[in-house]
């Protein structure tokens, strides 16, 4: 689950190296007649070089494509349906290594189905509440920090509390209270959940973003040339505070994931006929004694996608920060 | 894994109880011989422990243990024999008079008299207590009076039910019943004590009987205690010092518990143990045929479930659901597929045949055909419901639903709706807040055809959820009953069952069997025709 308590203060730091040392955009409009460099480096393309080198990212962006792939076409690696039951003739039938790709690849479960084709299903559900969250979180989170952080005095006081409020929610407790009280849980009910606690994070970072930003010689330029508010608030501040907001929701991408196999787990997240890692790992877990690999596959699935998405994250963080080069 | 820290902390309290006697309450509880004390598993029940009012399984447990009725069923044979009752005789199997033994006393000293029971029978029956167990006093004369089928009571008690002596009473009956004093071993017919109606409240925190247990304490939701009374009187004190329930919300905690020494006997085996249960423990394990169904029962009081034409739906249904898989599969074959609605454990003399037919068997082509000609499922889905923390639930219902959703060739049609307690499915249950086939189990209050039947599918019945109601099915139960030959009984129940069969208000799944596996602590563990533990015959060694 994404952690809650150590990351703000860790991520809001780094935020601010990594805002103060942004020179892009605005530079042109400031150092019109200062001597021009060979070749414009901006944080992005710095970051983008390091990236590259970087084995760690090349590893996770290969495996995160693959998943996205995997979730966008699931038909295409494989013909099976993990819907498809068959008690007679599949009960806890053990894996087939040799057998790649093939339904029973990695055998099948306790009523008779799949289990490669119901990992390869299940990564869509993983896959959208991850991405989804993350987007949502970034969009509800930069504009509360952004409003809070810009504008500062009574505004700000009252967002930042309200952003304590949900802070001092437990996470998961919070999310197990607000899924219980929905009887239908649909894939967009564990999104919404989980975005309702979780943005508080990215409004911290990005208050702290650009309350640094908002002091800069470029936005009082801006302010005096009688810029309008939103004109400085999308060209000026939000450009230059994405770089630590970015870090801190590819981080918590995976947290998100693990968090829905959590609650699906736990009987609260996704429910069937929704194929989802989580309440596979839920229904292995009577069989562990039996057939130790339908608890074992769709936990090694949720593990490999959640690490993918926490080396992704390492690595960006560390190419947008310099003082972690 | 909540309870993994638990041996590691009761080691240490070991340890403690040996420099300082005492001090230590973690069970379970070190002492053997005739005093020790045995740890059980229990399932919250789901009302408050009013005998008339509790008609499930997990309060019946307890009841079995605090009370003593007139009759009580033999644990080994199932026949109805005489325990507070001296004698029960009759001359037109209609006028009943009721003899007490002498010497019956409650656990708090007051004496069990004819008023014990005739007070606590009205009390049942009356409209205004809203008892779940009324209808079995619907036989005695007056009940019509004190429990109308709508408006008021216009009398307090039943003109029936007749105290003659400190230790006689009459009942009358509405018509000739000669089966009525086999049915008297049921909870709904126990004493109570003054005490249950001089201070209601004080009673049900912790309920006072005359059987061979007390409850020492009671938290609902967490467990029970009980202790031999060492005042029981009766022919059947208990062989231990006590008994500690405890609530488990999954059988396979109660099971690791069991393995792991935390606990003495759990009677509700998970499935998925079944293939090592013998692997660990030996012959502490028993599994025996017992009074028990599993169905699947229709909301009648949903229109889309009970307009004319769903029957064939319903039958389809039933033919959808592959039974000898699952029992295989997912049972280990510790369930047996049903073919009828009642019990192979009553026998062919007790009215069981294999009266559902082709209406029972597997015949995915037969049942496509049927869900068409009757219209389809309603709105094309269908939902199963059933609490998931006791007997495997969960695994069934997945399994019912991928036979279904199979036969009918889609993949969604059928899904499931597990409900996390079975106080909660029992409360959903009652209140008919049910939208599609909801698990119906059955565990008989007596071994009586009759029993299967009346109670579940006749109108008003005590426990017919569905509200499932048929004249002729009504007109062959009444009739039975009034037979004085028991094999003319059974021909009417017979006819009343093939009733069912074209109606299917129910689709019969499978006979369960009572298990449960024990501790090397214990002996002497037996299950009853009801596979409950008889918890007074166990020794702690």
């Amino acid at each position: 689950m994404p952690d809650k308590t150590a990351a703000p203060e860790a991520t809001e730091a780094a935020a601010k190296t990594a805002t103060t040392t942004v020179t892009t955009a605005p530079d042109a409009v400031l150092s019109a007649n200062a001597p021009k460099p060979e070749k414009a480096r901006s944080l992005w393309s710095d970051a983008w070089r390091d990236l590259r080198g970087n084995p760690l990212f090349l590893i996770s962006s290969a495996l995160i494509l693959l998943l996205l792939v995997i979730s966008a076409f699931p038909g295409l690696f494989t013909s099976a349906s993990p819907r498809d039951a068959d008690l007679a003739n599949h009960y806890l039938q053990p894996p087939n290594w040799g057998h790649l790709f093939a339904p029973d690849w990695f055998g099948y479960d306790g009523q008779g189905r799949s289990i490669y084709a119901r990992v390869i299903y299940g990564a869509r559900a993983s896959i959208l509440v991850g991405v989804g969250v993350t987007l949502l979180v970034t969009i509800v989170g930069t504009i509360v920090g952004m409003l809070a952080g810009y504008f500062g005095g009574l505004t700000d006081s009252l967002l930042s509390r309200i952003t304590d409020i949900f802070m001092g929610i437990p996470f998961m407790l919070g999310a197990l209270v607000v899924l219980t009280s929905f009887a239908n849980r649909a894939i967009w009910v564990v999104i919404l959940a989980l975005v309702f606690l979780g943005w508080t994070t990215i409004a911290r970072v990005a208050r702290g973003a650009v309350v640094t930003i908002k002091q800069a010689d470029y936005v009082v330029a801006a302010k005096a040339l009688g810029g309008s508010t939103t004109r400085i608030l999308l060209k000026h501040i939000l450009p230059n505070a994405l770089a630590p907001i970015i870090v801190v929701a590819t981080i918590a991408l995976g947290g998100y994931i693990a968090a829905e196999a959590t609650l699906s787990y736990l009987g609260v997240g996704l429910a069937d006929p929704t194929v989802s890692w989580g309440v596979d790992v839920s229904s292995g877990r009577e069989q562990l004694r039996n057939a130790p690999f339908v608890l074992i596959v769709p936990s090694v699935m949720v593990s490999i996608t959640v690490l993918a998405f926490l080396m992704f994250g390492d690595a960006v963080r560390n190419a947008l920060d310099p003082k972690m080069r | 894994m909540r309870r993994a820290a638990a041996p590691a902390a009761w080691a240490a309290c070991a340890l403690a109880t040996a420099l300082a006697a005492g001090g230590c309450t973690g069970p379970p509880a070190a002492a053997g011989g005739p005093d020790g004390i045995l740890t059980s598993s229990w399932g919250d029940p789901q009302n408050p422990l009013e005998p008339a009012n509790t008609n499930e399984v997990q309060g019946g447990k307890v009841l079995d243990m605090v009370f003593r009725g007139l009759k009580r069923y033999d644990p080994r044979t199932g026949r109805a024999q005489d325990m507070v009752a001296k004698s029960i005789t009759t001359t037109d199997a209609r006028t009943f008079t009721v003899t007490l033994q002498p010497g019956w006393t409650f656990s708090d000293g007051e004496p069990v008299t004819a008023r014990s029971f005739t007070d606590a029978w009205n009390y049942a029956a009356h409209v205004d207590n809203v008892q779940n167990n009324a209808p079995f006093f619907a036989d005695i004369e007056g009940y019509d009076e004190v429990h109308p089928a709508d408006g008021k009571a216009r009398a307090k008690t039943m003109r029936g039910l007749k105290a003659t002596g400190e230790r006689t009473f009459t009942a009358t009956l509405t018509g000739a019943y000669p089966a009525w004093p086999d049915t008297l071993g049921y909870q709904a017919f126990l004493p109570l004590p003054r005490s249950f109606f001089t201070d209601h409240d004080a009673w049900l925190d912790k309920p006072v009987g005359n059987g061979p247990y007390r409850i020492a304490s009671y938290a609902k939701g967490s467990g029970m205690k009980l202790r031999r009374w060492d005042g029981y009187r009766g022919p059947d004190r208990a062989r231990n010092g006590g008994v500690d329930l405890t609530v488990y919300t999954d059988a396979g905690t109660a099971y690791t518990d069991l393995m792991a020494g935390n606990l003495d006997l759990v009677d509700d085996v998970p499935a998925t143990q079944l293939k090592f249960v013998r692997n660990d423990l030996g012959d502490r394990y028993v599994n025996q045929p017992a009074l028990i169904i599993q169905t699947l029962a229709f909301p009648m009081y949903r229109k889309e479930w009970s307009r004319p034409g769903m029957e064939k739906v319903r039958r389809g249904l039933s033919m959808a659901i592959d039974r000898e898989q699952i029992t295989r599969r997912i049972y280990q074959r510790t369930r047996t597929p049903a073919d009828d609605w009642t019990s192979p454990a009553l026998g062919a003399r007790g009215g069981y045949r294999a009266l559902c037919g082709a209406a029972c068997r597997y015949d995915p082509a037969a049942a496509r055909k049927l869900i068409a000609e009757g219209g389809g499922l309603p709105g094309g889905k269908v939902t199963l419901t059933s609490n998931v923390d006791t007997g495997s639930h969960r695994a069934w219902m997945d399994a019912v639903c991928h036979s279904v959703n199979r036969a009918l060739g889609e993949r969604t049609a059928c899904t499931v709706d597990p409900v996390g307690t079975f106080a909660d499915f029992r409360n959903r249950t009652t209140s008919q807040r049910m939208t599609g086939p909801f698990r119906s189990g059955w565990q008989a209050d007596y071994p009586l055809i009759q029993n299967f039947l009346e109670p579940l599918y006749r109108t008003g019945g005590s426990s017919n959820h569905g509200d499932f109601t048929d004249r002729s099915f009504d007109r062959l139960v009444d009739a039975a009953n009034a037979r004085r030959d028991p094999a003319a009984a059974v021909g009417d129940f017979h006819a009343a069952e093939a009733v069912l069969a074209e109606q299917m208000p129910a689709i019969p799944l499978w006979y369960q069997n009572g298990s449960a596996g024990w501790s090397e602590r214990l002996a002497g563990v037996t299950l009853n025709q009801f596979s409950v533990p008889v918890y007074d015959r166990i020794t702690v060694l």
